[in-house]
């Protein structure tokens, strides 16, 4: 009989009690080398062109790396968020009676149980947990911890709220009008403004041959990270508290943490678990506050997971964008002026709507020497699901635009698409639209190398203007 | 409660749990076998993937019951103490898992896959991971891998040499 039996065996007569524990099973028997690796990279200095092995490739490839839904603290219960599913309204009642009375709930918490209901990372605009009033869908009106999931799945439908249903903003064009009631009145709807002003643009136009006109639109973007958002709390007897989270800033989260529960920072220790993506959507908190409060109110470990609908509804997106373009030039292509307005969805919050605004703002020129440029941005507040942080920050958007915007210049003109990015690129000394002189620009010399490689004069008839 | 009993990764474990259990998590609540993710829990993501008798599983979309009696293969089966598996060798080597969370499905595919056909075309070895979704790698790091190992047949010879 091998090793493995015989454990195996011993363990099965554990396995009675276990249960009546309703605690998982001891470890099971898992095999894989214990080699010490030392990679080349790891041992020269410089490391560059030798090849590196991720330090963490081999607990992935195992199986073995513990994510937060890998661990278990004795005694955790289960948390499920009740999600508003209208986009704008007044919160007349909540009845969490029959829901507390029902076996294995622990506890109920609603948006009136946050001590202080407003976080954010720049804007405090979002609470916890709705309290008057819904601004989105996704807002969450009520909590709840049970022995298990599903207990907590059933006692959010046993959760009474009555609702007063608003008319929603939801066109972000319509938002940007000041006549639009306010989606946090009376706060206006506009909260981000930004302008970028460089020479002439009227000047600009009036010399050009031509001038071309355009507006471009992108969609909402979930980050959609394999692994959903996730929380576990736990507090000691000295009143500190303990946050396991998939959150990747977490000293902010921590500072947002201890505001809405109104304690001081130093009480929140905050564990960052290793994260199964992130790409920006878990920049900020989520279901922190109300895993603490639950655990507070209960005692016990406190967990909650985002289900994936949750995931789409309730965690932050990329901002669609309206991009509006007018563009002057010469008779041979070149940009003389460039006005642009951009208009970004903010949704329900502000999140990280500030950086994405500047960081939007700034590049919607393009990598293009433009001497007289006007670039203004708005971000406004819809009753749609918040749009936060996802990578590039607004860079990718503005790109889709002013390079379509771009094309349709050059097809008019019948110039090749990469001749007027070359006649138009930024060069070395040249200037960013906010002053900056720039070095080391590349962007001329990787365009030729490009098109060489994948034979852009061959294929001119397929791809080029004049086809 | 039902109660189960599978032969996992070769070892006979049994346990008690209530019918709606799935196989995902009897594996990982109660074996603590937690390769095997939670990813979407409607069977689009593949992350929950694990091999019984041989054919490729949700094991989010199949309940405890429902294996009774059968072989299950997950993740944590594949390594000895001696070597990786060739094919969580060639993972690590190629820089095939970023986060790694879908890692453990896309792993099982693969081995299914390969058990099936030890050399697939660029297609095949497309249609087989499928049923995995990533986030991270655009899945071209996972594609060279699975072809490194097709082209190098290791796993033909592992195979010849443990039966």
């Amino acid at each position: 009989m091998d090793t493995k039996t015989v454990v195996a065996e011993k363990e099965s007569s554990l396995l009675d009690a276990e249960e009546l524990m309703r605690a998982p099973a001891a470890a099971p028997l898992v095999t894989f080398p214990l080699e010490v690796r030392v990679t080349e990279a790891s041992r020269q200095t410089p490391a560059v062109g030798q090849r590196a092995i991720r330090p963490d490739a081999r607990l992935h490839g195992l199986g073995q790396t513990r994510y937060i839904d890998d661990f278990y603290l004795p005694g955790m219960l289960y948390a499920k968020i009740k999600r508003a599913g209208v986009a704008s309204a007044r919160i007349i009642s909540v009845d969490t009676k029959e829901a507390e009375a029902m076996p294995g709930v622990m506890a109920v918490i609603t948006g009136r149980d946050i001590p202080v209901n407003s976080f954010g990372p720049s804007l405090k605009d979002q609470p916890v947990l709705a309290d008057e009033r819904v601004f989105y869908a996704g807002d969450g009106v009520a909590a709840v911890a049970a022995v298990t999931e599903q207990i907590a799945a059933e006692a959010l439908d046993k959760i009474k709220v009555e609702y007063e249903e608003l008319t929603p903003v939801l066109d972000p064009l319509e938002s940007l009008k000041l006549e639009t009631p306010g989606v946090h009145a009376p706060s206006a709807n506009i909260y981000g403004h930004k302008i970028i002003k460089k020479g002439d643009v009227e000047k600009g136009f009036a010399e050009s041959y031509r001038i071309f006109e355009g507006t471009f639109r992108t969609q909402m973007v979930e980050h959609v990270p394999l692994e959903p958002h996730a929380s576990v709390a736990t507090w000691d007897a000295n009143g500190r508290l303990t946050v396991y989270s998939t959150l990747g800033r977490i000293t902010l989260g921590r500072a947002d943490i201890a505001r809405t529960l109104g304690i001081p920072m130093s009480r929140v220790r905050v564990v960052a678990t290793i994260v199964g993506g992130n790409f920006g959507g878990k920049n900020e908190i989520t279901t922190e506050p109300v895993v603490a409060l639950l655990s507070k109110k209960t005692g016990r470990p406190v967990k909650c997971t985002f289900t994936r609908p949750e995931e789409f509804l309730s965690s932050t997106t990329r901002h669609p964008l309206i991009m509006d373009y007018k563009t002057g030039v010469t008779k041979e292509g070149r940009i003389l002026a460039r006005q642009i307005r951009l208009v970004l969805d903010g949704g329900a919050y502000c999140s990280w709507s500030e950086t994405t605004l500047g960081k939007a703002c700034i590049l919607s020129a393009g990598p293009y020497v433009i001497d007289n440029l006007y670039a203004e941005a708005f971000v406004v507040y819809t009753n749609k699901t918040m749009t936060g942080a996802m990578r590039g920050f607004g860079a990718p958007q503005v790109c889709f635009a002013y390079e379509s915007h771009l094309d349709d210049i050059a097809k008019a003109l019948n110039i090749d698409p990469l001749e007027i990015r070359m006649l138009n690129a930024l060069r070395e000394g040249s200037l960013s639209p906010t002053g900056q002189t720039l070095h080391s620009v590349a962007v001329r010399e990787s365009l030729m190398q490009a098109a060489q490689r994948f034979g852009w004069n061959e294929k001119s008839n397929g791809h080029g203007a004049q086809a | 409660m039902v109660t189960v009993t599978i032969n996992v990764n070769g070892e006979r474990r049994t346990a008690s749990v209530p019918p709606e259990t799935t196989l995902l998590k009897l594996l990982r609540e109660s074996f603590n076998l937690t390769g095997a993710k939670l990813g979407c829990d409607v069977g689009d993501c593949g992350a929950c993937t694990v091999i019984v008798d041989g054919k490729l599983v949700n094991s989010c979309l199949m309940l405890a019951g429902q294996v009774d009696g059968l072989d299950v293969l997950t993740i944590e089966g594949l390594a000895t103490t001696d070597r990786l598996h060739p094919i969580q060798k060639v993972f690590e080597e190629k820089g095939s898992l970023q986060c790694g969370f879908c890692g453990p499905g896309v792993i099982m595919s693969t081995k299914a896959l390969l058990d099936q056909n030890p050399n697939p075309t660029l297609h095949e070895i497309r249609d087989a991971l499928a049923g995995n979704l990533c986030r991270c790698t655009g899945y071209t790091k996972m594609i060279e891998a699975i072809q490194a190992i097709a082209r190098e047949g290791t796993i033909e010879r592992a195979t010849a040499k443990s039966a």
